[in-house]
Parts: C-alpha cells; sequence; structure tokens
C-alpha cells in the first residue's frame, strides 16, 4: 500500500513537470499551429540561467526562478520576433525547421558557455517529509503544490481576464479575433512568453532532483510532444490531463514492469490511444 | 462616411475584386447584391483590412484605411459582422460578446451600457448567457454574431450574408432587427443574395458580378429594375 502511494506520488511529480511543459507547447499550437521544437531548449536554457542566477550569482532560488522565468519569457518572444513571425506566411515546413534550428543553436551556445558536463543543482528544499510512514522529499512536494498554482493562476488568467482571453480567442478562432481588434502580434508575443515562462519554472522545480546538462531538454520535449497528442493539438485540458497520465503510467510502469523500459512506455501510450481515438482525448470541433 | 476609390483585390494572381468605387453615407443602409463568388466578402474583408487591396484607396471619414491593422479599422468605427459568423465557440455568449468590446475594453460602464442595449435587441442572449455559443441554434449565433459587432461600437457596421442558412420566419426578424439598429444610428452596409427581403430595408443598393460593380441605385429603382427582378427576386 505505502509503495503504491510512494509511487503515485512520483507519478504526480512526473506528471506536474511534463504537463507545465507540454501547456507551454499547446499553447503556442493553439496560436500560431506551430510545433514548436525549440521548447524543449527553452526548458533547458531556463534550467541553466536558475542555475547561473543561483550557484554563479548566488541568488536565493525563488529569485533565481523568477529571474529564469522572465529570461526565458524574453527568449521566446525573441524566437517569435526573429523567426516565427518573419515566417507566417511561408509554408508550415519552414517553421518546423527554424524550430529545429534553433534547438540546435541553443543547445550549443549553452554547451559552449557553460560546457557539456551535467551539474547537480540543489534547491533549498532537501529535506523529507514524512507523513505517517509516506516519505515525501520536500522538493517533489514543492514540483507538485508549484505545478498546482501555475495552472490554476493559467486558467484564473486566460478565462478572467480580457488579455488573457485574447490567447483563447485567436486559438479558437482566429479571423473573429482579428474582427474584434484583437491584434495577432501582441498575442502570439504574449503566448511565447508564457510558454517560456513556464518551461523555465518546470525546469527550475525539476532540476534540483535531476541534473542541468546541455541535452536535458531532449526527453522531456518529446514526452510533451506526445501528451500534446495524445489530449489533443492545442487542447489546454488535455496538456495537464494528458501530462499526468504520462507521469502516472511512466512512475507506475517503472516500478512494476522495468525501469529500464520506463521512457517507452509514453510512445506505447501514444500508439494505443491514438489507435482509439486518433483526433485525442480532447479535441473540440476544428483543431 | 466610407469612400472606396478603384479598389482591386488579388488572390495570387487571381484577381477577385477590379476597379470598384463606391460610398456609404452616414446614416445609410446600404445593400451589396451579388451571387456567389461575386466578391462580396472579398471586398469586406479588403475594408476590414484581414486582405491587402493591390490597388486603390479606402478612406473612412477622412481617414485612409488602407495600411491600418484590422485592430486599427476597429478602433476606427468600421466593424465586421462576417460571413460564417467566426464566434468563439468554446467561450460563453456573455464571452463573445464582452470580446467584441476587446477595442474598448477600460470603458468598463460604457461596456455594460452598450451590453445592456444588446440585450434589449436580442433578449433571448440575456437568457443564454452562459451557454456556449457553439451549443446556440443558427438565428441565435447570428443574434451574438451582430451582438458582438456592436459591442465594438461601430459607426459603420457591415453585415456579410446575416440571413445565410436560417429559417425563412428568422430570416424576417433578422432583416427587421438589422432596420433597428440602423435606425437607432448605425450606418450599415448589407452584403446578400437575398435581394427582395434586403432591399425592402434599404436606402440604396451596388450589384455585384464577377469583382465588378455592374449597377447602384435607390431602393425603388432597384426594385423595378427588370435586371434586378430577373437576376436576383426571380419575378
Ligand atoms: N482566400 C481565397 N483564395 C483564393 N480565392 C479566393 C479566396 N477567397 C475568395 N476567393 C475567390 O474570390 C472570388 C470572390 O469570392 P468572395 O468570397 O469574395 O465572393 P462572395 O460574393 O462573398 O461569395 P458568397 O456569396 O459565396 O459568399 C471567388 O471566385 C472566390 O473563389
Ligand atoms: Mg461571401
Amino acid at each position: 500500500m505505502n509503495i503504491l502511494l510512494q509511487n503515485l506520488i512520483n507519478g504526480l511529480t512526473l506528471g506536474s513537470i511534463y504537463s507545465l511543459v507540454a501547456l507551454g507547447l499547446t499553447l503556442v499550437y493553439g496560436i500560431l499551429h506551430i510545433p514548436n521544437f525549440a521548447h524543449g531548449a527553452l526548458y533547458m536554457v531556463g534550467a541553466f540561467m536558475t542555475y547561473f542566477f543561483m550557484v554563479d550569482l548566488g541568488a536565493h532560488y525563488w529569485i533565481a526562478m523568477l529571474g529564469s522565468g522572465a529570461v526565458v519569457a524574453a527568449l521566446g518572444v525573441l524566437c517569435e520576433r526573429l523567426v516565427f513571425h518573419p515566417l507566417r506566411h511561408s509554408p508550415p515546413i519552414h517553421d518546423k525547421i527554424a524550430a529545429i534550428g534553433i534547438l540546435l543553436f541553443l543547445e550549443a551556445l549553452v554547451q559552449m558557455l557553460w560546457g557539456a558536463d551535467f551539474r547537480r543543482m540543489s534547491s533549498p528544499f532537501t529535506g523529507v517529509m514524512n507523513i505517517q510512514g509516506l516519505i515525501i522529499p520536500e522538493q517533489r512536494a514543492l514540483i507538485i503544490a508549484g505545478a498546482a498554482v501555475l495552472v490554476v493562476g493559467l486558467q484564473l488568467f486566460l478565462r478572467r481576464t480580457m488579455t488573457g482571453s485574447t490567447i483563447l480567442a485567436m486559438a479558437q478562432n482566429r479571423e473573429g479575433a482579428f474582427l474584434v481588434g484583437i491584434d495577432a502580434n501582441r498575442v502570439a508575443m504574449m503566448t511565447f512568453a508564457i510558454s517560456g515562462m513556464l518551461a523555465a519554472f518546470a525546469a527550475t522545480l525539476y532540476a534540483p532532483i535531476n541534473l542541468v546538462y546541455p541535452a536535458m531538454g531532449h526527453l522531456v520535449i518529446m514526452k510533451a510532444f506526445v501528451i500534446i497528442i495524445i489530449g489533443g493539438m492545442g487542447s489546454i485540458p488535455g496538456a495537464v490531463i494528458g501530462g499526468m497520465i504520462i507521469g502516472f503510467t511512466e512512475a507506475l510502469g517503472g516500478f512494476y514492469l522495468s525501469n529500464d523500459y520506463k521512457d517507452v512506455i509514453a510512445f506505447a501510450l501514444l500508439v494505443v490511444i491514438l489507435s482509439i481515438r486518433p483526433q485525442g482525448l480532447f479535441t473540440k470541433g476544428a483543431h | 462616411m466610407l469612400q472606396l476609390n478603384n479598389v482591386d483585390v488579388c488572390y495570387g494572381s487571381f484577381k477577385a475584386i477590379s476597379d470598384i468605387s463606391m460610398s456609404v453615407e452616414s446614416g445609410e443602409l446600404v445593400v451589396l447584391l451579388g451571387a456567389n463568388g461575386a466578391g462580396k466578402s472579398s471586398l469586406f474583408n479588403a475594408i476590414s483590412g484581414l486582405i491587402r487591396p493591390s490597388a486603390g484607396q479606402i478612406e473612412f471619414e477622412g481617414q485612409r484605411l488602407s495600411g491600418l491593422k484590422p485592430s486599427g479599422i476597429v478602433s476606427a468605427g468600421v466593424v465586421q459582422c462576417a460571413e460564417g459568423r467566426k464566434l468563439f465557440p468554446q467561450m460563453s455568449v456573455m464571452q463573445n460578446l464582452m470580446m467584441g468590446a476587446y477595442v474598448h475594453r477600460r470603458d468598463k460602464a460604457g461596456n455594460r451600457r452598450h451590453l445592456e442595449e444588446v440585450f434589449e435587441l436580442f433578449p433571448i442572449l440575456r437568457e443564454k448567457s452562459d451557454e456556449l455559443a457553439s451549443a446556440l441554434s443558427g438565428g441565435q449565433q447570428q443574434m451574438v454574431a451582430i451582438g458582438r459587432a456592436l459591442m465594438s461600437r461601430p459607426r459603420l457596421l457591415m453585415l456579410d450574408e446575416p440571413s445565410l442558412g436560417l429559417a425563412p420566419l428568422v430570416v424576417r426578424q433578422m432583416f427587421d432587427t438589422i432596420q433597428q439598429i440602423n435606425s437607432l444610428g448605425t450606418t450599415v452596409l448589407l452584403a446578400e443574395q437575398n435581394a427582395y427581403a434586403a432591399l425592402k430595408i434599404a436606402s440604396r443598393a451596388y450589384v455585384m458580378e464577377g469583382g465588378q460593380l455592374v449597377m447602384e441605385g435607390d431602393r425603388e429603382t432597384m426594385l423595378n429594375n427588370d435586371e434586378v427582378r430577373k437576376a436576383y427576386i426571380g419575378a
């Protein structure tokens, strides 16, 4: 019983991180219909920026997280302005190639500045909580709570504020959004900023129980793509629930089936779900 | 109020609209008649800034619209209620209406007043305000689309085939409402294929064919014109 609970906590931790990364990916897809392969690189840069602020400059973990969020949000906006915006009238394949270009560029840049080593980055939350025999490391509790706050905060922003609603409006009907006077550039920049910030926060939350290195985004981004395909491209609830599904199956599968194959489980699940619901779990209407 | 001079619109090498000059005066209800593919929507989208005219000028109250972004054109007071409605399907009726007030988002009191006016025009929308726009009937969705456009506080409202796909009784009410909107002070440019019903509420009309204007005149002239009767009224 206790082992099962322990694994569920692990699943929830993983699911929280995956959901945050997938949310950023699905938001950008919903607006621009770009599969942003560079999103994993933004995640990686987020971890390195936190490392830089915290280890090199000595800032507090929270300050480093905010700083990293701001830098990666700006980086997201920069990608949109310098790369995706000029390509808006080109065939979609150009966006995809450009996204891979950004990914390679950022990885090479980080490798040049920090080297290819694996780094450890410990947060101030190294203790464990013992709730009636159930062991929860503080950092894992922080990941779960942090992701919950971010997901709820994002929902409130998107549904309750006029500015946030412009993102939903643009995703639901692009021309309709133009006709009420919503500016496409503003929405695109805002979406990339939010997407980058979520990636940086996810990386900052996860890095202390993992390692920081230039290729750290690869597996995460591949799983995030699996998640948004399972959840339905562009669907926000799909990203959160898809993230949880992958997180839980990985934690449980990794323990009860085989730890060596845990990274394959996500892809096996993808095949199963798509053969039952080819459009994804939460796709509505046009997407 | 609205003035078009020698406007061309192209899609790639295909010229959908050639050399159109027309005008709409303040307070008028002008109808733009034309069969499928005549170029009505293309013209509206050029005025709204969704597509850039390849030649000619579009002016609204002396201000050049060509070159403004769609958001700038809405702010200037030219608002389109598009063909196919273009609602936000996963938002409630209320949210759709409030998105219409996007360019006036800082004026909360003004928006409440306009919302009240929209609900007076379409009382059913007040009852349905929490339902998803996509769950409404076609006629009600058209009301949301017109209501959303009104929330943008148009001085010129462009309606692109609002009667499309609606039951005959609903169409009649729709035209009554459009006339009412016009009589309350909003200038209206109405694109229609439903010529008889549209002409009955019009002050003037233009007829488009193959991307060109082929005829214009006031209501009486058009209703009594044999060619118009043959081509669009079927009598
Ligand atoms: N996006 C587009 N790309 C290429 N051609 C287009 C496009 N939109 C319209 N056309 C063409 O331009 C011409 C005018 O179309 P438009 O939609 O403006 O006509 P319409 O009068 O609004 O017709 P309807 O009554 O069917 O709405 C048509 O021949 C159409 O095929
Ligand atoms: Mg049309």
